[in-house]
């Protein structure tokens, strides 16, 4: 009986990234209720749409990644079994000038090609603005899963089962997909998933704020889809944050902060406590996994 | 060392390695104790000498747990009195120190006649042993041999000084694998020297192995100490390791009862590779006999050859070569009507030879199989598997396994190392290829499974396939495989 009581308490323990996960959510579900209770409806219609669309283009970058990563780690690996150098070598060539643009610069490079396609009314919808951003934000992360995929590949053909399995007839493909990716990796795989998932958040949100100043006359954050980084660059937002320092001086005012400045207090929260969780839930899955 | 009946249980955190109820090493007897590799041998006996760390694994001892049996006077006298030389050299020896020191660390420093048993170690104690005791020990540095035999100069400096005191201790020397890294030249070298200590002085000590021809040795050359030794196994029953009376009077008369097969070869041949392979730097001379003239290898359909040479010769990669798994610089070898070289692409192995015309299996099962699928998942990725069903399965097993339904779930990472060569060995059997490349493949079983792996090898034989073999295991293999059948390896150094 006693054991049995414990035994969720000894499994969150021992899995500790779940555990930091059921935080993560337990906290958006909570900073939902309070905000439903005591938050202006417009604010709390922006708040929503702002979380909803980050959310999308995070997980959008994951899946567009992944796939990515998995082809074009695919795609080296059998060019260099194959000895077509030449095309290895652009390949290389081209995912390392990838590689050295530095992530934001190129997410921004991104944004200004979207303010040209609105300016240019290409991109209408909300949807295909988001799908853009993830897309753009994609091709700046996915060889983080491509490096991985290789590393796999590689660590893999040093070891004898790879040449033990050749021997037996088995294709080289379904080795390296089912055996090498699927059945040794996907620990490996699932975490640079979710470091992804973190840095898309990590860069939207920057990248939103940097861009609030404004890329043109005519398209502005007020063009772009809403993100909470894009919500925290609003006026209003700045001034909820504002308040957060002058309660440091004023404490009879901290009440008021979770009354009255709750749209600018709730996003940053809302980003600050994300990018902790995601943090915790990657750390965890290391240590659990023994990564 | 009282040789009462242990109870051993010893388990990781996701599950039990080992349960045993009858572990018993003898008191002043040599016990040799055999068992197929991964079984828990070692396991059991670094729990008793108290070597396994209660933080890493939960061990108990005769219902005891093993920090409170490590406060016991029992582990500690048998660590002061006795030697664990353990399976695998480089983990024993200390980076930090030459070998020297290490020769003379803590009570080995008191023991004596250390010149004369690194003499008997290097048959005569080459010039240069002097300049290898001042080795600092890396991985590639001493070779695993020499570290071995360091370790076996560790122990019967220890033994040695045992006698010296000739007074009664509890002591305990383990021998985990002593003769892994030894040609066979050095292990009789080591039970020479061994045996002729312990008719000197009766002590206790464990012989682990999984090295039948040792047996073979003892019998022929010892005969007078065999009363004074015990030979056991350890087998497993279910989930529980059991330990049990060896009959070495079986073991040795089916042993004397192997013959070569009566399978006439069909003389078409199969397989054909010139002698003077070359690969990093070293030209590979195949030949009849030890030191003969350079010939090739021919392998025709019933054919069973074995090819010999010393450790570290160069047999695996030859094959590696043959099976288009190593680049080489020069190369010359047909296989069926297809000819292979050097400069033969990759895709063509792929395409014509793997599982189609030849296939290899490789010696350590624990590499050579994918730890994370299951047993099922092994054999189901064989081309020859494509849509068949648990019993097709359950069928291929019964080859080489008494087990039900269940074994097929199970991850290979959960094996004995016994059962994982089990498996290795079979994936290699299931396939209908006319040649068969086999590298040890008599590693780490107990011999109940290496008769059904040489039965295995007489129907490949009728079936009319070509074997090529290598092996360590003359004892065995010198029997079942005729002597013009015989190939000898040597490398030489190319442009010397």
């Amino acid at each position: 009986m006693t054991n049995q009581s414990h035994l969720p308490r000894t499994l969150l323990r021992a899995r500790r990234d779940l555990l930091w996960l059921l935080v993560w959510i337990g906290g958006l579900i909570i900073v939902g209720a309070w905000d439903f209770a005591f938050l202006n409806q417009p604010a709390l219609a922006r708040l929503s749409r702002a979380v909803l669309n980050t959310l999308f283009v995070g997980t959008f970058v994951v899946c567009v990644s992944c796939l990515m990563g998995w082809l074009s780690g695919i795609t080296l690996h059998a060019l260099s079994e194959a000895r077509n150098t030449f095309l290895y070598y652009v390949l290389t060539f081209l995912f390392n000038l990838i590689r050295s643009i530095p992530q934001i610069v190129g997410v921004l490079i991104g944004y200004v090609v979207l303010t040209l396609l609105i300016r240019a009314d290409v991109l209408r919808s909300e949807l295909s603005q988001l799908i853009w951003m993830g897309s753009v934000i994609s091709v700046f992360v996915f060889l983080e899963i491509s490096d991985l995929v290789r590393e796999r590949i590689q660590h893999f053909k040093n070891l004898d089962f790879v040449d033990a399995m050749l021997c037996c007839g088995i294709k080289e493909s379904r080795i390296v997909n089912v055996d090498i990716l699927f059945k040794n990796s996907r620990a490996h795989l699932l975490h640079k998933m979710i470091s992804v998932f973190g840095i898309t958040i990590f860069l939207l949100c920057s990248i939103d704020f940097i861009v609030s100043v404004g890329l043109s006359t005519d398209v502005s954050l007020s063009n772009f889809p809403m993100t909470l980084g894009g919500l925290l660059a609003k006026l209003d937002s700045k001034q909820d944050i504002l308040a957060i320092s002058s309660a440091f001086t004023d404490f009879g005012s901290i009440g008021a902060l979770f009354f009255e400045h709750l749209q600018g207090v709730s996003t940053a929260f809302i980003i600050v406590f994300t990018l902790i969780c995601i943090y915790n839930i990657s750390n965890a899955f290391v240590k659990r996994h023994r990564l | 060392m009282t040789s009462t009946r242990h109870t051993i249980h010893i388990a990781a955190a996701d599950r039990t390695l080992v349960s045993i109820k009858n572990f018993e090493i003898p008191e002043n007897k040599i016990t040799l104790l055999l068992g197929e590799s991964g079984i828990g041998k070692s396991l059991m006996s670094k729990a008793l000498f108290g070597l396994l760390d209660p933080d890493e694994l939960s061990v108990r001892i005769d219902g005891e747990d093993s920090a409170k049996y490590l406060t016991r006077a029992e582990p500690r006298e048998l660590q002061q009195n006795g030697f664990f030389v353990f399976q695998e050299p480089s983990t024993h020896l200390n980076p930090l120190l030459t070998l020297k020191s290490q020769l003379n660390e803590g009570s080995l420093s008191a023991a004596p006649n250390e010149a004369a048993i690194l003499s008997e170690l290097w048959s005569g104690a080459p010039a240069d042993l002097a300049h290898l005791l001042e080795v600092y020990p890396k991985p590639y540095r001493p070779s695993g041999g020499e570290k071995q035999r360091m370790l076996l100069a560790m122990a019967f400096k220890k033994i040695d000084a045992l006698i010296e005191r000739g007074v009664a201790t509890r002591e305990l020397f383990v021998f985990d694998e002593p003769t892994g890294s030894l040609d066979n030249a050095y292990r009789d070298i080591f039970l020479a020297m061994l045996l002729d200590r312990f008719r000197r002085m009766k002590f206790t000590c464990l012989l682990i192995t999984h090295d039948y021809s040792m047996i073979g040795k003892i019998f022929e050359s010892h005969a007078d100490v065999v009363s004074e030794m015990s030979f056991k196994e350890v087998v497993l029953k279910g989930e529980i390791v059991v330990q049990e009376e060896f009959d070495t009077g079986a073991y040795l008369k089916w042993l004397g009862g192997l013959r070569p097969s009566e399978t006439v070869p069909q003389g078409r041949r199969l397989l054909h590779v010139e002698s003077g392979a070359e690969v990093f730097g070293r030209r590979l001379i195949l030949s009849r006999s030890r030191d003969g003239a350079p010939t090739p290898l021919e392998l025709t359909n019933g054919e069973l050859l074995y090819l010999k040479a010393a450790s570290g010769t160069g047999k695996t990669t030859l094959v590696k070569l043959v099976m288009g798994l190593l680049r080489s610089e020069r190369l010359t070898a047909q296989v069926g009507d297809a000819a292979l070289s050097y400069a033969t692409h990759r895709r063509f192995w792929q395409r014509h030879i793997w599982g189609k015309r030849m296939t290899m299996v490789f010696q350590h099962a624990d590499e050579a199989l994918n730890p994370e699928s299951t047993v099922k998942g092994v054999l189901a990725a064989l081309p020859s598997s494509r849509g068949q069903g648990e019993a097709y399965f359950m069928n291929l097993l019964r080859e080489l396994f008494d087990v039900d339904e269940r074994f097929l779930r199970k991850k290979v990472k959960h094996l004995s190392g016994g059962q994982k060569q089990r498996l290795n060995l079979l994936r290699g059997f299931a396939l209908d290829t006319d040649v068969l490349i086999l590298d040890e493949p008599l590693n780490g079983l107990d011999f109940e499974s290496a008769g059904k792996v040489i039965a295995m090898l007489r129907r490949k034989q009728e079936a009319g396939k070509g074997i090529l073999l290598i092996s360590h295991n003359e004892e065995i293999f010198d029997n079942i495989v005729r002597p013009e059948n015989v190939y000898h390896l040597r490398a030489e150094i190319i442009g010397h």
